[in-house]
């Protein structure tokens, strides 16, 4: 490991950067805590007492972290990142209609974007979807008795 | 034999249609699970568990299925790791050494009967371990008060941080989110809330089933949407899979040292199936000297470590069972799910609850000879589960993810929660901090809170009292020695040290 390396020199960045983080969440978490007054004590050690001594774990692993820094794995590309923000959506939408639209539609809709995602053929990841909407809905809700939302669109 | 007329009685339990058909069928999803790239047996147990919980199964038909994906997966993971050279797990990563250089010299049949083999000698000589330490043990732990139940689970905090291989600050920092996120919500004993953002639904703390889908399975998409092919073609199985006597001959001590280190690893929180694996690689490589063909397709470096962490995860229930503390992420979700189905882990365990105890373990003989049967003439079937392409699989793997965490609480709120903590996951991963202490954290937090308190508040608030008696005492120094042991261990396997394993998660 030499020190000339450009490539550890920016990881050792880094790193530097995530226990800097580290040591402001354990600020947080400890600036938080005091906050836990209760008005009588039901036991000596009080509420107070976990949320410290993780706030100590974590400033002490972000100072430890800040004075030995280490090479770490490369982040991804744009092209990966534009993928990753793409399908972290299609699951927050996913969340957010659930309810709306209902099981069958918002299934097949994230397989499909999901499948499209992976780089699977355009109708096959909508036959997909709904393929899989249907047998898991089968399996679930007739076989199981697990309620799956049916959506509250539909039954208006 | 007070052990064997109560397995006898678990097999009652065990051979009732219903948890044959649950054994057999975990088994089955653990195999696969455990083959199969990005899915693991943590993500399936999580999967399953709100699944288990809705359909009012009783607790051990819950746990014979539960625990059959975990021992299950052990196999699976030896087919992909000796066809493609993928290790899903830690602690298959030795196996690929010989096992794909067997692959490679046109002997896949042969690595693979091997390997299920091994894996059938170290499943079943560890049950036989299991059934006959598990009541010692317990005997023995009736004895923990508080004070030693927090010095217990604090030695599972530091021996899973440092035997994991990693660096220790990382490990402390994400036990420390742990932890964390077990404290959000309302306090039990004094009902105030904490970090809870204002949020209603934050009062009831966070579901380890949302935290564990969301860490790992969605956290694995994110991962392999990075990685640009498309599949992996399975190599060219030729021939039979079956073992010859000459390979079983030469292989057989290898299998039965190997399960007893396993096992003996195993048991030790933190260690499992990585550290098994290794050491009893490097044992049988030193054993076999130079006759050994190590490192060239060796039979005897696929059966070693094959054993040992089939018997490493068997080990690893003991602790689990009779203390109620686990030592990975994958035993910490299956603590969660007995938490769940009203079970208490403990000492008392095997007294209160017989029938999942012995059950249990009846159960996993009758997992185990499937397990062999179906990885024998079986295999070809399951090898064809590789070439189902991505684009079908993941995205059905997390459409199941989502059900389930619907499932936890029927709300949307978990879904938004689960995407969070699939992106902190995957930003985790990215720099490097090992994800299973978060979920040991999580699920132990709480008992670790509630048992610091009581013990001192036995004491009349003498914090002394955590250090008092000579049990609590060991633990401490247990705790302090595994902080040190990774050390000399790694001076042992010190012909390995070019392997990385930081990428993967333990079994």
């Amino acid at each position: 490991m030499s020190a000339a390396d450009p490539r550890i020199e920016a990881d050792g960045r880094r790193d530097r950067a995530a226990g800097f983080v580290l040591l402001l969440a354990g600020a947080a978490t400890a600036l938080e805590a005091r906050t836990f007054n209760v008005a009588f004590m039901t036991d000596p050690v009080g509420p107070k007492a976990l949320p410290f001594l993780v706030a100590a774990a974590l400033a002490a692993a972000g100072v430890r972290l800040m004075a030995s820094p280490r090479a770490s794995v490369p982040l991804p590309g744009s092209a990966s990142r534009h993928r990753i923000v793409l399908a972290a959506g299609t699951f927050m939408v996913y969340g957010l209609a659930l309810p709306w639209i209902g099981f069958f539609v918002s299934t097949t809709f994230v397989v499909a974007v999901l499948g499209g995602l992976f780089r699977g053929p355009k109708l096959g990841s909508v036959v997909a979807g709904a393929g899989l909407a249907a047998i898991l809905w089968l399996l679930f809700v007739p076989v199981l008795s697990l309620p799956l939302p049916v959506g509250v669109l539909w039954i208006r | 034999m007070d052990s064997l007329s109560h397995l006898i009685s678990g097999f009652g339990v065990a051979l009732r249609p219903f948890n044959i058909l649950l054994a057999v069928g975990g088994v089955g999803l653990g195999t696969f699970v455990g083959m199969l790239p990005g899915i693991g047996p943590i993500n399936a147990i999580a999967i399953l568990i709100p699944v288990t919980f809705a359909s009012g199964m009783p607790a051990e038909s819950a746990l014979i299925l539960l625990v059959g994906i975990y021992y299950g997966s052990q196999y699976g993971n030896s087919i992909s790791t000796i066809l493609l050279n993928v290790p899903g797990t830690a602690s298959a990563v030795v196996t690929a050494i010989d096992g794909h250089a067997m692959t490679r010299d046109g002997r896949a049949g042969d690595a693979l009967a091997i390997s299920a083999v091994a894996s059938f000698i170290g499943g079943t000589l560890s049950i036989f371990g299991l059934v006959l330490f598990a009541p010692i043990l317990a005997s023995w732990a009736i004895r923990f008060g508080p004070a030693e139940y927090f010095a217990l689970m604090v030695f599972a905090f530091s021996a899973l941080s440092s035997f994991a291989g990693g660096s220790m600050s990382r490990a402390l920092a994400s036990t420390g989110f742990g932890l964390w996120l077990a404290t959000v919500g309302l306090d039990p004993n004094s009902a105030i809330p904490r970090y809870t953002f204002g949020q209603i639904q934050l009062l009831d703390g966070m579901d380890f089933v949302v935290v564990t889908i969301g860490l790992f399975a969605v956290s694995e998409v994110f991962q392999l949407l990075e990685e640009s092919d498309a599949g992996q073609r399975a190599a060219a199985m030729s021939g039979r899979v079956a073992i010859s006597m000459r390979d079983l001959a030469a292989t057989g001590w290898t299998m039965v040292r190997g399960s007893l280190t396993g096992f003996l690893v195993g048991v030790l929180p933190g260690a499992g199936g990585t550290i098994a694996s290794f050491l009893a690689y490097s044992v049988e490589e030193r054993i076999a000297g130079s006759t050994g063909r190590f490192g060239r397709g060796d039979p005897r470096g696929v059966a070693g470590p094959e054993s040992a962490n089939n018997a490493a995860a068997n080990g690893a229930l003991i602790p689990l069972l009779t203390l109620g503390v686990p030592g990975s992420g994958t035993t910490a979700v299956l603590l969660g799910a007995l938490l769940g189905l009203g079970v208490t882990p403990g000492p008392l365990l095997l007294e209160q609850e017989p029938d999942l105890f012995w059950g249990l373990a009846a159960s996993m003989y009758v997992g185990n000879a499937f397990l062999l049967l179906m990885n024998l003439p079986l295999v070809g079937l399951f090898v064809r589960a590789l070439t189902i392409p991505r684009w079908i699989l993941i995205p059905g793997v997390s459409a199941l993810a989502f059900i389930a965490v619907y499932a936890v609480n029927t709300s949307t709120f978990d879904l938004a929660l689960m995407t969070i903590f699939g992106l902190v996951g995957y930003v985790m991963r990215k720099f490097d901090f090992p994800l299973a202490p978060v979920v040991l954290g999580l699920v132990l937090g709480p008992l670790m809170e509630k048992n610091l308190r009581r013990a001192i508040a036995l004491s009349g608030g003498d914090g002394s009292v955590l250090f008092d008696s000579p049990i609590a005492i060991a633990l401490w120094g247990l705790a302090l020695v595994s902080l040190v042991a990774p050390i000399v261990l790694r001076r042992w396997t010190s012909d390995l040290r070019g392997v990385d394993t930081s990428e993967l998660g333990e079994s």
